[in-house]
Parts: C-alpha cells; sequence; structure tokens
C-alpha cells in the first residue's frame, strides 16, 4: 500500500471522464494511486474501475475487508457485467476523497452486497458498453451486432475482435451510458456460483498485510497505559523506570482515546508494551468506582417501572392482558460482551507539515479522518487515510478513538507513529455490547394463543458516539433527552417484530450505564431475539403446542409494513418449515447414555429484508454438569445468493461468534473496571465446541441481495436456549447459559 | 545487548535483542516476518505458533535466548508456492476468514500431522484447541486438517 510515488506516477496519466453514478464524483484528474501496468493512459469510465491498456482491471472497492468476505464479492459483480475474467480483476481500496465523494467507505450492519449490486453492475454495464461503441465505431459496424466475452468485444459475423485493453484510448471519448443495461439473472456466470477468497492464496502463504504490519520509514511504536477504572484521570506520572529500559523514546500524555492515558514510544512494539508496563500511574480516584455489572443486571428490570417511552402500539395490549384468562410474564437479560477481535486495535500515523496520513484498519472512513483531522487540527481535505485490511472488525472499528490516539502521538513525536493495543488494553480499554433486559408479558386465551403482548425493553445510548466527540460521560455525564425509538426503528428485534399479533405495545426504558458501549456484531438483535423467541417457546409450550408450529400460526401470508420495512411473512414461515423438514424436526432424537438430548428452534428477519430460521440439537448431561452443541442447521432467505460460499461462511462464523456468548464470555465490572483481560477469563468458542453446522440457502434469485455478515448470530442464544429446555425442562433466561446457570434455573 | 544466532526458514540470523525478547517480537519486529501474528502475547491464542524443528511452538512464549541455536519455520518458510498438505488443504476447504489467525492454525496442523499422520476428531482438538479463530472458521478447519492428512500420505506414497 505504499504508493505514494505511484500517484505522482499516474497524475500526468489519467483522463477525466465525466460520469455521475449515483452520487459518485465524476472521475476526476486526481488519479488514484494504482500500478502502473502498461504504459499509455488508462480508460476510467467512472470512479470505480479503471480499464489498463494491458487489458487489466482495477476495482476501487469503497467496502472494507474484516474477513466477512465483501472483497471477494465485488469483483465478482463487476467482472459479470463486465465480461471479464476474475483473475483480470485487481483491487485497490478506494482512498477516500473527492472522487468518492458522497460515497461512504463505512463497513457496518450487513449493507455492502446491497449496496454494492446496483453501482458495481451498473459501472460494469456502462464500461462494456462503451468499449463495445468503441469496437464498433472501429469496425464501422452497428454496436448491437458486437457481443462481449472474457475481456474482448467480438463481432461474431465477421470473426473480428478486440481485446479491452487495445480499445482503451478509443473508449475514453464514448459517451457515458446513463443508464446501462444489465445482465437478467439467468444469464449470470459468475454471480450466484460459489467463489473463494480473493486472498486466500496470500493468508495462507504468510503473504497478507493487515494494519499491525504497515511499515513506514522512521516510525516508531507506541503502548499505553489507560486508566484501569472507567472515568479514572491520570494524577501523577513516575516514568524513570520506564525510561531506563534500552529503546525508549519518550513518554507522552494521550487524550483522544476513549480513555485518558500514558503513552511510551519506543524502538519496536515489545520495547513499548513492557515499557509501558514499567510505568507507575498513580489514578485520581473516578466517580463510578462504585459500579458493578452483576448489580447493574440484577437491577435492569426495575427500570420498567419508571417512565417508558412508547415504541410501537397496535390495538390495547394492556386491555387484551387484563381480559384475558391467563397471563404470562418472563424478563430476560443480556449481559455486557466485548468484541474481542483476534487483531488488536492498531493504527499508524504520521503528521508532517500540516497534513496527516493515516493507516488504520478501520470499518469506518469518515470517522477516521473525521478523527484525525480534529486532533491534528488540520482539515479533513488535508488526511490521507488508507484503510487496512482487519483481523476481523465486528463493530469495534466503527469508531476512530484508536486512530486519534495514534494521530496525537505522531504530534508529539513528529514522527510516524504505530500504536498497538496489547490483548488486556483491547479487552478492557474498547467499548462493549450493552446489557439489557427485555420484559414480556402475554395475555392467552383459552388454547394458549396470545390476545395481547407487552414487550418492555431496556436500550441504551451507544456513549461510543458521546465518547468519540470528546465527551467525558464519567465526569460530566451529558444531558440525554428522551430517545425518539420509533424515529430511529428501534430496538431492532424489538421495533420490527415480525409476527402477527392481536395486539402488541412496545415500549422502552432509557437504561445507560457507565459503560462505553457501541456496535457489536448484530448490534441490538442478540438481547431483543434472544428474548423474544425465548417467549416464543415459553407460550408455545404453556399451549403444549409445538415451537415451530406455533410460530406459524403467527405468520399468516402478506406483507407486514413495520416503519421502513416490508417483511414478507410467507418467507419467514417458508424458512421455518424448511428447517422443520431438513433438521428431522418431527423425529426424536435417539436416547443417550448420561444425557438428555432436545432440539431448539428461532427465527429473524433482519432489517425487513433477510429470512433466518436456526434448528440446534444440544445434549445434556443429566447432572447438568455439562451442555454440548452438537449440531445447527440455518435456513436463510436472502434474496438473491450471490456467493452461497460466503453464505455457508457466514453461518459458520455466527454461530461460533453467537456460541461464544451463549455459552461463555460475558464482560464484568467490578468497582468501575473492567474484569476480563483475554481469552484466559474472556472465553470465546474454539474448534473442540464447535458444532456440526449445516447450511440450507432458500433459492430466491430475483430477489434483491440482502447483507449476511451478523444475520445468523441472533438466533443462536434462544435456538440454543430452547434446546436446553427441551432436553432437560430447564429454562435459562440469562447469559451466558452455564452449567452453573442451569443448576440454578 | 548479546548477539543471538538463529536459523528462520533456512537462514542464518544474528541478532542483537534483549535477552528476554519474545521470538514474536524478533520475528515481526526485527526480521520483518509478519505472517506470525500477536493476538495476545500471553500464549492463549495460538497466533503465533511456528514449528521449532518439528514442534509447533508459541513465538510469544520463547524468548530469543531460549530460542538461539534454534531452527524455525514460520508461515512464510511452509512454501512460497502454497503447495505444503496443509496450504493446498486450506485453499481446497476456503478456510479463512479474516486470516488473522490461519498461520498459527496451519503450522500446528503441519505439526500435528507429522506426529498424527492420521488425526482422531480428538487429536484435532487437543492440538487445535489452543488456537483461537475469532471468525469462527472450526469446521471447515476441521474438514481441512483431514484434507491436508490425506495429501500429505499420498505424497509419501
Amino acid at each position: 500500500m505504499k504508493l505514494g510515488r505511484r500517484r505522482l506516477f499516474e497524475a500526468a496519466a489519467a483522463l477525466t471522464i465525466a460520469f455521475e453514478l449515483d452520487g459518485c464524483a465524476p472521475t476526476a484528474n486526481r488519479a488514484l494511486p494504482a500500478r502502473p501496468l502498461a504504459a499509455g493512459p488508462p480508460f476510467e469510465p467512472n470512479a470505480y474501475l479503471r480499464v489498463h491498456a494491458s487489458g487489466a482491471i482495477t476495482l476501487y472497492a469503497t467496502r472494507l475487508e474484516m474477513g466477512q468476505g465483501i472483497r471477494t464479492l465485488l469483483p465478482v459483480m463487476l467482472a459479470e457485467e463486465l465480461d471479464v475474467d476474475l483473475a483480470q480483476v485487481t483491487i485497490e481500496t478506494a482512498i477516500p476523497g473527492p472522487r468518492f465523494s458522497g460515497v461512504r467507505l463505512h463497513t457496518g450492519g450487513s449493507g455492502s452486497s446491497r449496496e454494492a449490486f446496483r453501482k458495481l453492475r451498473s459501472a460494469g454495464a456502462a464500461a462494456r458498453e462503451m468499449l463495445t461503441g468503441a469496437a464498433a465505431k472501429t469496425w464501422r459496424v452497428d454496436a448491437t451486432t458486437c457481443t462481449t466475452e472474457r475481456g474482448r468485444v467480438l463481432h461474431p459475423t465477421t470473426g473480428r475482435a478486440l481485446g479491452y485493453g487495445e480499445l482503451v484510448p478509443l473508449a475514453r471519448t464514448m459517451p457515458v451510458p446513463s443508464a446501462p443495461t444489465l445482465k437478467p439473472v439467468a444469464a449470470w456466470t459468475k454471480l450466484g456460483k460459489r467463489q473463494k477468497r480473493v486472498n486466500g492464496h496470500d493468508i495462507v502463504t504468510g503473504k497478507v498485510r493487515y494494519g499491525m504490519d504497515v511499515r513506514v520509514p522512521g516510525m516508531v511504536f507506541a503502548a499505553v497505559m489507560r486508566t484501569p477504572t472507567l472515568g479514572g484521570r491520570v494524577k501523577s506520572v513516575d516514568d524513570a523506570a520506564a525510561r531506563a529500559i534500552p529503546g525508549v523514546l519518550g513518554v507522552h500524555r494521550v487524550s483522544a482515546g476513549i480513555h485518558p492515558g500514558v503513552a511510551v514510544v519506543a524502538i519496536d512494539t515489545w520495547t513499548a508494551l513492557r515499557a509501558r508496563d514499567a510505568l507507575k500511574v498513580e489514578w485520581e480516584a473516578s466517580p463510578i468506582d462504585g459500579f458493578d455489572s452483576e448489580r447493574f443486571l440484577a437491577e435492569l428490570p426495575n427500570a420498567f417501572k419508571g417512565t417508558l417511552v412508547e415504541v410501537r402500539h397496535e390495538g390495547d395490549a394492556r386491555a387484551q392482558i387484563a381480559a384475558a384468562p391467563r397471563r404470562f410474564e418472563a424478563t430476560y437479560v443480556y449481559p455486557f460482551q466485548a468484541h474481542a477481535s483476534l487483531e488488536t486495535m492498531n493504527c499508524t500515523a504520521h503528521v508532517r507539515n500540516g497534513e496527516v496520513e493515516v493507516w488504520a484498519p478501520t470499518q469506518t472512513d469518515v470517522r477516521s479522518i473525521e478523527m484525525a483531522a480534529k486532533v491534528a487540527h488540520c482539515p479533513k481535505e488535508k488526511v490521507t487515510l488508507h484503510c487496512e485490511l482487519m483481523g476481523g472488525g465486528f463493530g469495534r472499528r466503527l469508531y476512530a478513538d484508536f486512530v486519534g490516539e495514534a494521530v496525537e502521538l505522531s504530534v508529539a513525536t513528529k514522527k510516524p507513529v504505530q500504536l498497538v493495543y496489547s490483548r488486556a488494553d483491547d479487552m478492557r480499554s474498547g467499548y462493549f455490547q450493552p446489557a439489557t433486559a427485555q420484559r414480556f408479558t402475554a395475555g392467552l386465551d383459552a388454547r394458549g394463543r396470545i390476545t395481547g403482548l407487552v414487550h418492555d425493553a431496556t436500550a441504551s445510548t451507544l456513549t461510543i458516539d458521546e465518547l468519540h466527540e470528546g465527551k467525558d460521560i464519567w465526569h460530566d455525564p451529558p444531558k440525554r433527552g428522551p430517545v425518539d425509538y420509533a424515529a430511529d426503528e428501534r430496538p431492532w428485534g424489538a421495533f420490527d417484530n415480525p409476527y402477527e399479533l392481536a395486539s402488541l405495545r412496545l415500549d422502552c426504558a432509557d437504561v445507560t450505564s457507565p459503560v462505553p458501549t457501541g456496535p457489536w456484531r448484530a448490534v441490538e438483535y442478540p438481547s431483543t431475539v434472544f428474548a423474544r423467541e425465548s417467549f416464543l417457546d415459553e407460550l408455545a409450550h404453556l399451549a403444549k403446542v409445538d415451537p415451530i408450529a406455533y410460530r406459524l400460526e403467527l405468520l399468516p401470508p402478506g406483507i407486514k409494513a413495520i416503519g421502513p420495512y416490508k417483511i414478507d411473512r410467507a418467507r419467514l414461515a417458508r424458512v421455518l418449515e424448511i428447517a422443520r423438514t431438513r433438521s428431522g424436526w418431527n423425529t426424536p432424537l435417539a436416547p443417550r447414555e448420561g444425557q438428555v438430548v432436545g432440539r431448539g428452534v428461532a427465527a429473524n428477519v433482519y432489517s425487513g429484508n433477510s429470512y433466518v430460521a436456526m434448528v440446534v440439537e444440544v445434549a445434556v448431561a443429566k447432572d447438568l454438569s455439562k451442555l454440548r452443541v452438537e449440531r445447527a442447521l440455518t435456513v436463510v432467505d436472502c434474496g438473491a445468493a450471490l456467493n452461497p460460499l460466503g453464505i455457508e461462511g457466514q453461518t459458520e462464523s455466527g454461530i461460533a461468534w453467537g456460541l461464544s456468548a451463549t455459552l461463555l464470555g460475558k464482560m464484568n465490572f467490578v468497582n468501575g473496571r473492567p474484569v476480563q483481560s483475554g481469552y484466559g477469563d474472556f472465553r470465546v468458542l474454539r474448534i473442540d465446541a464447535m458444532p456440526r453446522v449445516e447450511t440450507v440457502i432458500v433459492e430466491n434469485p430475483d430477489g434483491m441481495p440482502a447483507g449476511y455478515g451478523e444475520h445468523p448470530v441472533p438466533l443462536v442464544a434462544p435456538a440454543v436456549a430452547n434446546a436446553v429446555y427441551a432436553a432437560c425442562g430447564k429454562r435459562v433466561r440469562a447469559l451466558p447459559i452455564t452449567a452453573e446457570a442451569l443448576r440454578r434455573a | 545487548m548479546p548477539v543471538f544466532r538463529l536459523t528462520v526458514n533456512g537462514a542464518s540470523h544474528e541478532i542483537d535483542a534483549d535477552a528476554q525478547m519474545p521470538l514474536l517480537w524478533v520475528l515481526r519486529d526485527r526480521l520483518g516476518l509478519f505472517g506470525t501474528r500477536f493476538g495476545c502475547g500471553v500464549g492463549e491464542c495460538g497466533a503465533c505458533t511456528v514449528l521449532e524443528g518439528e514442534q509447533a511452538v508459541r513465538g510469544c512464549m520463547v524468548t530469543i535466548a531460549d530460542a538461539a541455536g534454534h531452527a524455525y519455520t514460520t508461515i512464510e518458510g511452509l512454501s512460497e508456492r502454497a503447495d505444503h498438505p496443509c496450504q493446498r488443504a486450506w485453499l481446497e476447504e476456503d478456510v479463512a476468514q479474516c486470516g488473522f489467525c490461519q498461520a498459527g492454525m496451519i503450522l500446528e496442523t503441519a505439526a500435528l500431522l507429522r506426529a498424527k499422520p492420521a488425526p482422531t476428531d480428538a487429536d484435532i482438538d487437543e492440538a487445535l484447541g489452543g488456537h483461537v479463530c475469532r471468525c469462527g472458521t472450526y469446521d471447515r478447519l476441521r474438514r481441512a486438517v483431514k484434507i491436508a492428512a490425506s495429501y500429505a500420505k499420498a505424497g509419501k506414497r
């Protein structure tokens, strides 16, 4: 990614062709860095691609890769319409700036494939039409008599052919089509096929580079000691021992991140890390040093006695419940969670001559640039951001606190600085999935069917937004007005409850803790869906109705409009029905020596566009000492399945992620201090506990593709909780589902 | 500072460093071998696994003083053409997602297959149970280990 010189080289060569594409700026003469693959100016019909005179194609990817596979899928979208081999396409990361004005390089919320689907295909189709037009002009034939194939324009009746590279000079002069014709789905040869990861070879040979591997001349390395207590401030620093370590270059205060701290800058990473540990820092008492997360969780349901914000009211659920012959209520608690991506937070920054260059493994260009500009006191235009490959993201890299710290240290040292978080830094100094409580109350008729449902949810301000703005949420808590959840279409999974209910009332209680909170994989869905799908299971058992049949009764065919979403209940019913068949739901599991076994189900619609059902099988030791999830079957209808291999991979990934939170991990705070420090005490799933995973993709080729990076995650906890109940009759309403939780249930 | 001599991927190196410097950081910050990853630094994740002779060791748990005189293989030294049975199997199964943990997993599997050419599921759990993949590639990983075993066996015939 060290392309500064190439940028100069290319600047004279690129040519401007005005082309408006979905808010994308016309290609400016401000050339992007790109490999000079052949002499002669390339053809750039729009900002997304460049056709070189050699025939090679460069795709400027506007989505960032963290393992979800978007960098594998984007070239397929382009190559499908451009009619080139995938091997011809090279990916460069789009560098934020005027060329992509109006286009965010922001990767989160499972929206990438959906958003790129039309843009990249249109970009490819437009280029193909222009190249075809250039060939037709050369041959003096009608463009409609020409075809394209594997990077060439053909004229079948005369047997002539010209490579795209040869057509570059003339193609640059062709008019840009305003509405290029896209291929019908039936003509796809690449989309919808199983595509392996583009950087697989680089990964298995060790050539792949992440943010932590960035090296620039003259760079130094830094590690920061941050407050051990949320809200702590530096009182005094004794850095004598740290400075005495050979290789230490300096000690600096930092304040641009989530927490204030003291940084050691050194000649290499290890020296920085160990000298940081040698700092003796005294901290002022924190105003929240009494915060205890277990007590917070226990007291969460008290919030429902306070002020509730109305979110979604359909019918008079309270009256229905009051009039019902039977009522049932249950409360579910979801703890704080950490991201714990394997690559810890890191960033390399170089501030010089009023300009900032940043190399960051980040999910967000917008916040990274804003943060760098703010800390370096320069205009955003003076920030050059290189978005590096991420060793996992999961929502943690959607904010740029660590970018701010790196820029701050480069300002202080006047050198390029790489800041690296240790594992403990990463665990304790980030932000967390907020803990919630969800209380459901149902009125039931004589047959156990719902007449009214009241869902009271706690929801939290994501305090990382405030922290990112530089606010001190501990000493000077910002005034937070009542959140308009209905306008925000939140909480996800509660607001968009997909079921047909005789009456429904959803209210929210704001409970913002002193814990820094922010997005985590699938954001609010994991907590709300755990509660909703567990509660439905409880109601089904009360009614003595099969849990899948009970749900299907609540999914009459038809479109339910909820806020911006149009939920097609028939699609949700269909994935449930397929899950029933493919899991062998109606065939009892074979009995085992010393164990009880059971199946559980859960279903969800994610952002109104992707329909998922999951059935898991668990085995529980009769003495409740052990719980094993043995099989997880997922049925997904995410519209057009653009890369089935990628969808299977995200299912496997979502199940592993969900099982870590369901069975093992949670983040605790005692006396205001984050407790867990690594994979030893914040346990995550390992290979020995991975179940057998099966993914069934429902054919829906004409549907708009929906994202899928997060979608399986929310189903895991309720499917497991429901399977545990089916196996041993224990209902666990708080995560994680440990042996101890089973014994207490 | 003392000078230590060690062999990495067949090349001999003399390195002037603090005796306590972990091999992980020697490889990354001194030799530029970035395929050895920093995930935890305390032996809990396996991302920095390298081969010491034929044994898999954690680069973060071996000091340069301990490493002196030994020969190591990192992911860069396994096969640049990706024709080692593990690399072929990994590509065949498209195991990796973010890929950050995979070098450690591949080298651990290479060591496993030398010790146990036909590993059982329990063998795989034991060998790879010390590794974390936060993307959750474990299902494909297990299949890839078995495929790698079959490639290694076929290669010996």
